[in-house]
């Protein structure tokens, strides 16, 4: 299984699917696509589209 | 349709980022009388404990920015005027001796001036330095002042004040906090929770001084700085912050004829009093309030941007909670924007849940601590929404 992190344009916070976020309820592994679209930054509230995809 | 923005804090930047999402044409030019950088403001109370220098904090140069929104970007100029006769702006490069005038027209312009730091009547010598932080120069000066020194006083209380004794603690420094207020982010939570979080910071060290002010402050021949309380205590310390809040910045504004109460007047479409004129983030006051946040702003950059690229877009604000990093007790408040109602707290210990209840018995406001913050999605869609 290959994970991918993603990064948030305003304050730069990661998601990482390997690690997930166990305190917004994401147990390590969830997907992006798993992570509903109303998901909001737990750092500054920017939405889920405002996450581009780490390379 | 050409699009002018005072202002390259995350207002401004992020308006231009979604305008050009939205159009791939329209011209696009961004007057900072700073050095254009784009970082994260919040950032600046955190940055100690993570080891990262002024410059790593830096997410884009002025180049990168310029080159990813297409956008003409005018660094360290300062505007001294609008004209909305003629629809254009002036300003002038700080650094111009010849002080040639710029002369900049615009189809609509968007004032994203941010604010100032409040500046306390604090009786001082020339010599003493009183350090604000409100954008990334001011911190380099900071961090400047505080490298191979101990103590540091605060002035302030409220979330930079907290953020920074957590920040400055955690890194070894002692921590002095002086502030009016009873308890810790006392307009954002009851007494309950305000006094947990002070007791947790100083179980780190913290030494709050909290129902009183700092009256006057001196330098020393040994080059210490010593701070007079109102209360009679001396403080002998290395450096003093002041983190009291903030003023919009209105000043253009009103010259140019603008509503101005505290901040500068917008409509749900983030309109001022003059057509073609818009503002949003720190310098505006909507509805009768100031929201000096970064969520408040985003939203209000997304909606403009589509007004402004064809697409009329009220503003919706969903209830917005702030985390606030205190290393020693994990909080998030979502303060009420309208202060009449009262909180009702449950929990224990530093696992607390307060709500503020309105007069219509709704809630309209929360904070959480401890391991209460876990709750912070499900009260987040419970709570009123800031604005509807």
């Amino acid at each position: 299984m290959e994970f991918k992190k993603y990064c948030c344009l305003t304050c730069d916070l990661i998601y990482d699917e390997a690690l997930g976020w166990p305190d917004e309820g994401f147990a390590p592994g969830t997907k992006w696509d798993d992570i509903p679209e109303d998901w909001t930054c737990p750092e500054c509230s920017a939405s889920k589209s405002d996450f581009y995809l780490l390379t | 349709m050409s699009i002018v923005i005072l202002g390259a804090g995350h207002a401004g930047l992020t308006l231009a980022r979604e305008i050009r999402a939205n159009s791939k044409t329209t011209p696009i030019t961004i007057i900072s009388r700073e050095a254009i950088r784009g970082y994260y403001k919040p950032s600046l109370s955190k940055a100690l404990s993570v080891n990262k220098t002024p410059d790593q904090l830096v997410m884009k140069s002025a180049e990168t920015i310029a080159q990813d929104l297409n956008a003409k970007l005018l660094s360290n100029v300062t505007v001294i005027e609008i004209d909305t006769e003629c629809n254009e702006v002036r300003g002038l490069f700080n650094s111009d001796e010849e002080s040639s005038v710029l002369t900049i027209p615009y189809d609509s312009l968007v004032l994203a001036t941010g604010a100032s730091p409040i500046r306390l009547p604090i009786e001082r010598d020339s010599t003493t330095e009183l350090l604000l932080i409100n954008n990334l120069e001011d911190y380099e000066i900071f961090r400047d002042r505080i490298q191979g020194k101990k103590k540091v006083l605060i002035i302030g209380a409220g979330f930079v004040g907290c953020e920074l004794a957590s920040d400055l603690i955690s890194s070894g420094y002692d921590v002095d906090i002086v502030d009016l207020c009873e308890w810790p982010l006392q307009r954002s939570m009851p007494e309950v929770m305000g006094t947990e979080i002070k007791k947790a910071m100083t179980e780190q060290g913290v030494k709050w001084h909290l129902g009183t002010t700092l009256a006057s402050v001196k330098t020393d021949k040994q080059n210490n700085k010593i701070a007079y309380l109102s209360d009679g205590t001396i403080i002998q310390t290395d450096a003093i912050i002041s983190a009291v809040g903030l003023v919009p910045n209105t000043h253009l504004a009103s010259s140019a004829g603008l509503t101005v109460r505290r901040g500068i007047e917008v409509d749900e479409l983030s309109q001022t009093s003059q057509p073609d004129i818009y503002a949003l983030g720190d310098c505006v006051e909507y509805q009768g309030v100031t929201l000096p946040f970064i969520a408040p702003a985003t939203q209000a950059a997304k909606a403009l941007a589509k007004t402004l690229t064809g697409e009329e877009t009220a503003l919706e604000l969903p209830a917005l909670p702030v985390a606030v990093k205190i290393s020693a007790c994990p909080t998030v408040v979502c303060p009420p924007l309208n202060k009449k109602g009262i909180w009702q707290v449950q929990g224990a210990g530093m696992n607390l849940e307060a709500h503020f209840i309105n007069e219509e018995g709704a809630m309209s406001g929360f904070s959480l601590t401890g391991q209460c913050i876990a709750k912070k999605n499900q009260l987040v869609a419970e709570c009123l929404p800031a604005f509807y």
